[in-house]
């Protein structure tokens, strides 16, 4: 099942999944994320160590796309 | 089945129908995919002797008009095949006497069939609604 | 030459399938004509509808069973597989999820809500139409409109209960919305929906306890759920009986007496009810012939209720019983069960597949006058 074409995230997308549109000039954008611990949104960019800033914990989960998804109920 | 993402509006919201349009759609009380299905005879027919093929038909109504067919005593054979398990399709096979074609024993049987499932219909209500106010008395009382 | 007929005798062997230790006997019907030399077995609606009773045992809403006597194995057959697959009922079909941050996968998740069992106003289900699905030919399909599509809503998020005990263990009561179910669903008339889905007749689920999902706080599950009208040819999901069988009318003589121990044991063969121990009384004593003689006063076994047989055979293993009894079926006594889902009433519903053959055979009938052109 094809969930979603993958998207190259870029600076120019005005997605939502990718952070605030936050994106810091060198380093490319800033994606948000969730701590796997305390769910706390975690903003990270490229190079910035994996880890929740609020309790340290080092596993983060990606947002769930904001985009509707349809499916057949079979 | 591949699910899809919509990007368009996600408001679901959708029309009433027209009045006229919706009158049309009375007419053609049909199941989902069986408008515009025919019978086909099959090669090799003749006159008292032919196979037909029904698109979309299997078990419920082969040996059901199997059973309606053989009733008839200028029939003298009928039976019917589904030739592939994963093709929708029957045939029936219709062979007569003299006296009339095969045709008109498809068609008698399927009068047959519409008139016994009337009988079904009525006798099937009247029997429900005696057993229905018998079961009333019984809570009366 | 006037048409021969049979000896009640013969009728009654006919009308019986037997059934022996290992095998069955005289299983397919025999009442067409040509089969029997000089006798007549032609259609005839008055002589169908003389032989021909129903038969009612239980009439519950959502469960019913009847007899219908009379009538061959094809057309009670057609019966019962219109009742599963051909009788249109509404099901969810499509889902939109906004949002599903719950564990339970999408695709799980809508497959589930698939097959929620819905009831709603029996006039409005009837007044819907057939969304047409977009096919390789017709590629636009239908639009959903009032008349087609029932929208469903499911919009749900787990809390953390600020009343909750600090010691309590239970997630129900610890969160709100911990358990999401079908009673969560909301339904969203459209159009002249309104007139005919009213108070208890909207639409919503048969059965309101069923568990869709398990959610912790944070979680939620946004959606928005597309109802047609199916067959369950389609999909099992449109099948509006949970069960639709029958069974023949079973069949026990007793050919020779059974008596005393032998009395017992054979009502045990048989569940509770079917055999009756009965003594056997001075005149039976008294008659020459009758296999009674010397035996008065004795229990002696019958017949009380066939009905309630199961047809194990378990009688026909035993040596005592050899050439004591024959077992058999009544060929056109079919014992109908028809359990519905809920959707419909159970005896509606057979009236319903009832009217679908008719339909079916009236179409038919015009392709073939199609044909014919």
């Amino acid at each position: 099942m094809s969930r979603e074409a993958y998207q190259v995230p870029s600076s120019m997308g005005g997605q939502t999944a990718f952070g605030d549109a936050g994106a810091s000039g060198l380093d490319g954008p800033m994606v948000a994320y969730l701590c796997g611990e305390c769910n706390a949104r975690v903003s990270l960019k490229r190079g910035d160590q994996i880890r929740c800033k609020e309790c340290g914990h080092r596993v983060l989960y990606k947002e769930r796309t904001k985009r509707m998804v349809q499916f057949e109920a079979r | 089945m591949p699910a899809s993402v919509h990007s368009q509006d996600p408001d679901q919201s959708m029309m009433d129908a027209a009045p006229q349009e919706q009158d049309l759609q009375f007419e053609q009380e049909e199941v989902p995919g069986m408008e515009e299905k025919r019978i086909v005879v099959l090669p090799g027919a003749t006159e008292t002797a032919a196979s037909f093929q029904f698109e979309g038909e299997g078990h419920t109504l082969g040996n059901a008009l199997r059973y309606a067919i053989m009733k008839n005593p200028q029939v003298e054979f009928c039976g019917y095949t589904i030739p592939h398990p994963s093709e929708t399709k029957m045939n029936l096979r219709i062979q007569t006497y003299d006296t009339t074609n095969a045709v008109e024993a498809l068609e008698k049987g399927l009068d047959t069939l519409m008139e016994l499932c009337d009988v079904v219909s009525d006798k099937f209500t009247v029997s429900r609604d005696a057993f229905n106010a018998a079961d009333a008395d019984k809570m009366r009382s | 030459m006037a048409p021969l007929i049979p000896s009640q005798e013969e009728l009654d062997r006919r009308r019986i399938v037997d059934i022996n230790p290992e095998t069955v006997s005289n299983i397919p019907s025999t009442d067409f004509p040509g089969h029997w030399p000089g006798e007549s077995h032609e259609w005839s609606l008055d002589k169908f509808s003389e032989g021909f009773n129903v038969e009612f045992h239980r009439n519950e809403r959502f469960e019913s069973s009847f007899s219908l006597v009379g009538l061959d194995a094809s057309i009670a057959n057609a019966f019962r597989r219109i009742l599963m697959a051909e009788v249109p009922s509404v099901a969810i079909e499509y889902v939109f999820m906004n949002n599903n941050t719950s564990v339970i996968q999408d695709e799980v998740l809508a497959q589930r809500l698939g097959l929620i069992p819905l009831k709603g106003s029996v006039d409005g289900i009837n007044w819907m139409r057939w969304f047409k699905k977009p096919t390789e030919d017709d590629p636009e399909g239908s639009n959903p409109a009032d008349f087609n599509t029932i929208v469903l809503r499911l919009n749900i998020e787990c809390t953390k209960n600020p009343n909750a005990d600090p010691e309590e263990q239970d997630p129900r009561k610890l969160y709100n919305y911990a358990h999401v179910y079908a009673r969560d669903i909301t339904f969203h008339p459209v159009g002249r929906q309104e007139e005919f889905f009213v108070g208890d007749d909207a639409i919503q689920p048969v059965n309101p306890d069923i568990l869709i999902a398990k959610l912790r706080p944070g979680q939620k599950i946004d959606m928005e759920m597309h109802c047609i009208k199916g067959i369950g040819a389609d999909h099992a999901k449109f099948s509006p009986v949970a069960t639709a069988t029958y069974r023949l009318l079973p069949d026990i003589k007793i050919l020779r007496p059974i008596l005393g121990e032998d009395a017992q044991k054979f009502a045990k063969c048989f569940p509770k009810g079917v055999i009756g121990l009965e003594s056997v009384t001075q005149e039976e004593a008294a008659k020459q012939g009758s296999g009674y003689e010397g035996h008065a006063g004795e229990t002696k076994a019958v017949v009380r209720d066939a009905f309630k047989d199961t047809v194990s055979r378990e009688c026909l293993r035993h040596e005592e019983f050899q050439n004591k009894v024959k077992l058999g079926r009544v060929r056109d006594h079919f014992i109908f069960n028809v359990e519905s889902v809920g959707q419909f009433e159970s005896d509606t519903l057979f009236l319903e597949s009832v009217k679908v053959l008719k339909l079916k055979c009236a179409r038919w009938k015009r392709g073939l006058t199609d044909l014919m052109r």
